[in-house]
Formats: C-alpha cells, sequence, structure tokens
C-alpha cells in the first residue's frame, strides 16, 4: 500500500502453552481502510483481533497504531470501537444509555453526551428507540445499537467480530449495505473479523485470507477470488472447478482432452494443477463440430438460485459446477448432454495447499 | 382434552401438596389455635378463647425489646454479609476454575460444620481470655481485653459467620447467567475494574443478591441456637423466649403467640422487601428478574 499505515501487525503471533493459534502475521492497515480477517474457524483470526484490542497479549511480536507499539496499553486507554458477535449490549440500560456508556467513562458532561447520544442513533436510524431496552429489540436493532455505541466517542479503530452472523440471511445483506455506507461515511479506519468469506467480499477495501494461525493472501477481495494465491484460498472464496492435467509447450492434457493454457502458463512443463470460476465455464446443450474446442459432459444435477442456474455437469475430467445466468430461457434438463467450453485466459494454475 | 387430561397436573402434584399441607399448614394451624387458649399453673391449657396472649405480649416491654433486638441482629446480619458476600462471590467467580472449587467449598464450609461446634468455637475465640482479647492485649489496644461474649456483636459474628455462603451461591448463580463478554464491551469503552462492578454487574445479579438478602434475613430473624449460645440468657430473641415457654416455663399458649407474632412479623417484613426494593431494584431487567423467559 502507498498510504502510510494507520495501524501495523508485525509479526504478531500467540500461543497457549504448547498450542501455536496465531503464528506469525504481519499486515497493515491503511487510514480509513476496511480489512476482513477471513478464515474458518480455528484459523487465528478472532485471536489477532483480540491481540488488537488488547484483550490478549502477543507471544511474539508488535501491534503498532500510527507508529506507536501498543503493548502494555490496556484495553481501555486504546480508543478502539468494539462491536461483538453476540452484541453484548448491557441489558440493564436503555438504548440510549448502553450507547452513552462509552461518552460517560471518558468523562463527557451530560449536555453535550445527549447531543451525541442522540446523533450517534439517529446515525444507525434508531432515534425512535432511544427508551428501549435490548430485550424489546430485534437482533438487527441490537446490533445497530452496538455500532452506535462502539462508534459514539469516536474511536480511531472500529472493530468487528463476526457482527452480522447473528442475523437471518436477508437482514444480514441489509444491514452490509448499512454498515459499508456506514463506514465509508465516518471514514473510520475497520477490522472486521468473519468466517463468511461473501460478508468480507461484501464489505471489505481488502481481505486477509487466514489458514492455520498465517495470513495466507492479503488482496483486495475481486483480486483474491480472481487470483488465489492457493487451493485453499480457491476453495474458500466462493466456487472453483479444479482441473489437475499436463502441461507442454503451452498445452494442457487432461484424460485425453487437449486444451490450450494460456500466455502466463505457456512455459510450464509437467504436472500442473488448474482452477476455473464456475461463471467462467460455458454450456451449451448442443453438441458443436469435431474441430470446436469443447468438453462432452452430461448435467448431473441443477440448482435454481434466483438470478441465476448452478448445474453439476459430469465430464471425462471430473465434476464441474457450472453458473449460467437466468436469461428467462428454458434451463437444462437433469440428465442433458451438454458440451463445456472456456477461455484460456480463464484458467488459473494452483499452488497445491 | 379428556376429562383426565385436565386432572392430571393436579395429579401429579397431590403427593407434594398432601405432604406440605400435613407437614406445614396443619401444625401451623395448630400453633395458631393454640396460641388463643388461656394458660393456668395449675389446670395447664385453659378451654377457652381469647387474645390475652397477644394483649399480654404487646404490652409487655420485654418482648418489644426482644422484637427490636431480634430485627435490628437480623438487620445488620443481613448488611454484613452483603458487604462481604457479593464481592466475595465476584472474586471467586473471576478465578481461575482450577481454584474456583476448592474455593467453593471453603465458602460453604461453615454450613457444613454442626451450629453447636461452630458456636462454641466462637465462643473460645470471644471469651474474656480468649484468642481474639490475648491478640488485642498484646497489640496493646487501649481499653482491651473487651466484653464480646453475650453481646449483640457477638450474635451477628456468629449469624455472619454461617449466612455469608448463602449470599454468595445466591449470587454466584445469578453470575453464571451473565454474559461475559459484557465485561469486556464495558472495558472497550473505557470502564475501569471497579466502575465495571458497580454499574454492570451488579445491576445484572441484582436478582441473586435480593434473593441472598431475604434468606439470609428471614433465617437470622428467627435462629435460635446461636443467640441462645452466644447471647446469653439475658440477651433474649424472640425465638430464645418462645423456646423458653414451651420448654421451660410449659406456657405453650404463650409461646405459641410469641411464635405466631414472630412468623407475621418476618412475613411482614419479607413483603415491605419485596414490594419497595425488589421491585424497584428489579424494574429495570425486565422479564429476567420475573424469573420468566424473555
Amino acid at each position: 500500500m502507498s498510504a502510510p499505515a494507520f495501524l501495523t501487525l508485525d509479526g504478531v503471533g500467540k500461543d497457549y502453552g504448547t498450542v501455536t493459534a496465531v503464528r506469525a502475521v504481519s499486515l497493515t492497515v491503511a487510514p480509513g481502510e476496511f480489512l476482513g480477517l477471513l478464515g474458518p474457524s480455528g484459523c487465528g483470526k478472532t485471536t489477532t483481533l483480540q491481540m488488537i484490542a488488547g484483550f490478549e497479549t502477543p507471544s511474539r511480536g508488535h501491534v503498532l497504531m500510527e507508529g506507536r507499539d501498543l503493548a502494555g496499553i490496556p484495553p481501555a486507554k486504546r480508543g478502539i470501537g468494539l462491536v461483538f458477535q453476540s452484541y453484548a449490549l448491557f441489558p440493564h440500560m436503555t438504548a440510549a444509555e448502553n450507547v452513552a456508556f462509552g461518552l460517560e467513562m471518558r468523562g463527557v458532561p451530560k449536555a453535550e453526551r445527549a447531543k451525541r447520544v442522540a446523533e450517534a442513533l439517529a446515525q444507525v436510524r434508531l432515534g425512535h428507540l432511544a427508551d428501549r431496552f435490548p430485550r424489546n429489540m430485534s437482533g438487527g436493532q441490537q446490533q445497530r445499537v452496538a455500532l452506535a455505541r462502539a462508534l459514539v466517542f469516536e474511536p480511531r479503530l472500529l472493530l468487528l467480530d463476526e457482527p452480522l452472523s447473528n442475523l437471518d440471511a436477508k437482514l444480514r445483506e441489509e444491514m452490509q449495505v448499512e454498515l459499508r455506507a456506514l463506514q465509508r461515511r465516518i471514514g473510520v479506519t475497520t477490522v472486521l473479523v468473519t468466517h463468511d468469506q461473501a460478508e468480507a467480499m461484501a464489505l471489505c477495501d481488502r481481505v486477509a485470507i487466514m489458514q492455520g494461525g498465517r495470513v495466507v493472501q492479503i488482496d483486495a477481495p475481486w483480486q483474491a477470488y480472481d487470483i488465489p494465491a492457493d487451493a485453499f484460498v480457491a476453495d474458500f472464496l466462493g466456487r472453483s472447478n479444479r482441473l489437475p492435467a499436463r502441461a507442454a509447450s503451452g498445452e494442457a492434457e487432461a484424460a485425453g482432452h487437449r486444451f490450450s493454457l494460456p500466455p502466463e502458463l505457456a512455459d510450464r512443463h509437467g504436472e500442473i494443477l488448474l482452477t476455473i470460476r464456475p461463471e467462467r465455464l460455458r454450456i451449451r446443450c448442443e453438441r458443436t463440430a469435431e474441430s470446436a474446442p469443447g468438453l462432452d459432459g452430461r448435467v448431473q444435477a441443477r440448482l435454481f438460485l434466483g438470478g441465476f442456474w448452478l448445474y453439476t455437469v459430469e465430464t471425462a475430467l471430473g465434476a464441474f459446477a457450472v453458473v449460467a445466468q437466468n436469461t428467462g430461457a428454458t434451463p437444462l434438463d437433469e440428465g442433458a448432454a451438454v458440451t463445456l467450453d472456456w477461455d484460456a485466459h480463464s484458467l488459473r494454475r494452483l499452488e497445491p495447499a | 382434552m379428556t376429562r383426565l387430561d385436565r386432572l392430571t397436573p393436579a395429579l401429579l402434584t397431590a403427593p407434594s401438596a398432601l405432604v406440605y399441607a400435613g407437614a406445614l399448614l396443619v401444625p401451623l394451624a395448630g400453633v395458631l389455635a393454640l396460641s388463643l387458649h388461656g394458660f393456668d399453673f395449675q389446670d395447664g391449657i385453659l378451654p377457652g378463647w381469647n387474645l390475652a396472649n397477644y394483649r399480654d405480649l404487646l404490652t409487655d416491654p420485654l418482648f418489644g425489646e426482644a422484637l427490636a433486638r431480634t430485627f435490628r441482629i437480623a438487620a445488620l446480619t443481613t448488611l454484613i454479609c452483603l458487604l462481604i458476600g457479593v464481592p466475595e462471590a465476584w472474586i471467586i467467580h473471576r478465578m481461575d476454575p482450577r481454584w474456583r472449587g476448592p474455593m467453593l467449598l471453603i465458602v460453604v464450609g461453615p454450613l457444613l460444620v454442626s451450629v453447636v461446634v461452630r458456636n462454641f468455637g466462637w465462643m473460645v475465640l470471644l471469651g474474656t481470655n480468649g484468642l481474639v482479647n490475648q491478640a488485642m492485649t498484646a497489640l496493646h489496644m487501649p481499653g482491651a481485653p473487651f466484653r464480646l461474649m453475650f453481646t449483640e456483636l457477638a450474635v451477628v459474628i456468629g449469624l455472619v459467620h454461617v449466612m455469608v455462603p448463602l449470599v454468595v451461591l445466591s449470587v454466584w448463580a445469578s453470575l453464571g447467567r451473565l454474559d461475559p463478554v459484557l465485561e469486556r464491551a464495558a472495558i472497550s469503552l473505557g470502564a475501569g475494574r471497579f466502575t465495571i462492578f458497580t454499574r454492570i454487574v451488579l445491576p445484572n445479579v441484582m436478582p441473586g443478591v435480593l434473593a441472598g438478602a431475604l434468606m439470609v434475613f428471614c433465617l437470622s430473624a428467627s435462629a435460635f441456637a446461636t443467640p441462645a449460645m452466644l447471647g446469653g440468657k439475658r440477651l433474649k430473641v424472640v425465638s430464645s423466649m418462645t423456646y423458653n415457654e414451651f420448654l421451660n416455663t410449659l406456657n405453650w399458649p404463650l409461646g405459641a403467640a410469641l411464635a405466631t407474632v414472630l412468623m407475621a412479623a418476618i412475613l411482614l417484613a419479607t413483603l415491605l422487601w419485596t414490594r419497595l426494593v425488589e421491585k424497584r431494584a428489579l424494574r429495570r431487567l425486565g422479564e429476567v428478574a420475573r424469573g420468566g423467559p424473555a
């Protein structure tokens, strides 16, 4: 990144006894950036977040905010806004009292407190529910109170720990749009922890994909999706098809089927693991002439997903997931004979995970 | 619903209801009835019904003094138990899980020791030549040795010793229902340890605190052995007066009247407590306080 780093993790790791939760995470977050820590459970993403927040002490490495080492600074003094998976709203306080708590702890005078609480609640469109107790609010409303509470004292850094995972699918999507817009508007540097790849891709400027206590890849979501660093990332972000083949002089061969490789892989020889995204595959129902490129197969299953169809096509090279846009045309039947083809530049080479 | 279905709840609760009625309501009614009879040293219990026992009690300054002492001791014991027990529960709750078990065992220790043994131990400690006075004399405390035995202070000390576990266990149960993440949320908002305890933890464990307080108060007000042993013969409380009437004077009707007045007074105090303190304190917690699901 060309922008000066706001938050820097420099070889940060954490051991619990003989168990290593986080090996050595190094990354930087630019001011105002929305970074996602993405990975399956047990990958160390939550521990990393806890070390940034100050609830866990790193076993090695440094956490720096604006160049200053945070070691020894207690969580209460770090000025970090936190939103928890369970929201952790104080059950005996109203929405307004919850939001006011952080200001009160910072000694903000009462009149100003009331004004800022009202503003913060308005920002998350909850002004009308200021006097409700959390138990009388829906999950989405509680989520927004938690957000207002974390933002009201104007933290320099916002940490979100699986903030949307307790909401149902439709509400989660709405909250994603809202959260993204709010973060843009306020411009607060934000780190999100999630195991939901769709959520990370929708919200974040960049995602750090973690596995086994390590960051495997840091990139903009579309870059990580398009050029995954390894087989793990390819599988974790969206769907992908694997295609083991033998490469020789710009061509690849698998199970008697020959196809061309993209220019950047032209000098590869020998065993190669290729991958292709389901939406990069074209599916045709008619058999084409022998000369036209194509992989023959049969539709094994189909799934209607509204905007598109997801087909599973059985071929000589194994099963392929194929996404076809719903154009209103009659979908292919299960069992139909089809031909798959693709552009050579859609193929990616994978390092085996 | 068939007829049997409608009867099922009643049938299932019948055995415990019968035991409850037989072992509690019938004897209580018996005590109440007994208190309405007269008594004569020659003829024993007299057949007539009247309120003479109650009139005698209400006009007897000794009884008034004992009643006031009973409630003073119970209130003081409750207060001290809360001051010790609530922080104690919080500290144990925050302990490393390895230590929690042994610590809880130590806390409930006093409940496992016989009341006579426990109070005898205190008599040894609090006597004029007891350990406490020896220590204070050795430290050249002005006025030492103090008269500790047969004082209200001794009774309160003895009661607090055995009642603190009730508060700890009651608050402990409430703490278990507290979302541990709340504490981290408060820390992230800038709260210190003391603030977290008073502003976040305490309001949420209020149901346990108030239930514990009520238990301690009721048990302290009706305690018999501890006031008798540590307070001595001259420091009468209502329960020891009752005991005396039943077993020494053999004036059962007067004893029954004493027991009835004590029970009514405790019941009244409980009702007032629930109405005035508990309701107000728990309103904020909503459904949680009423014990039902949200």
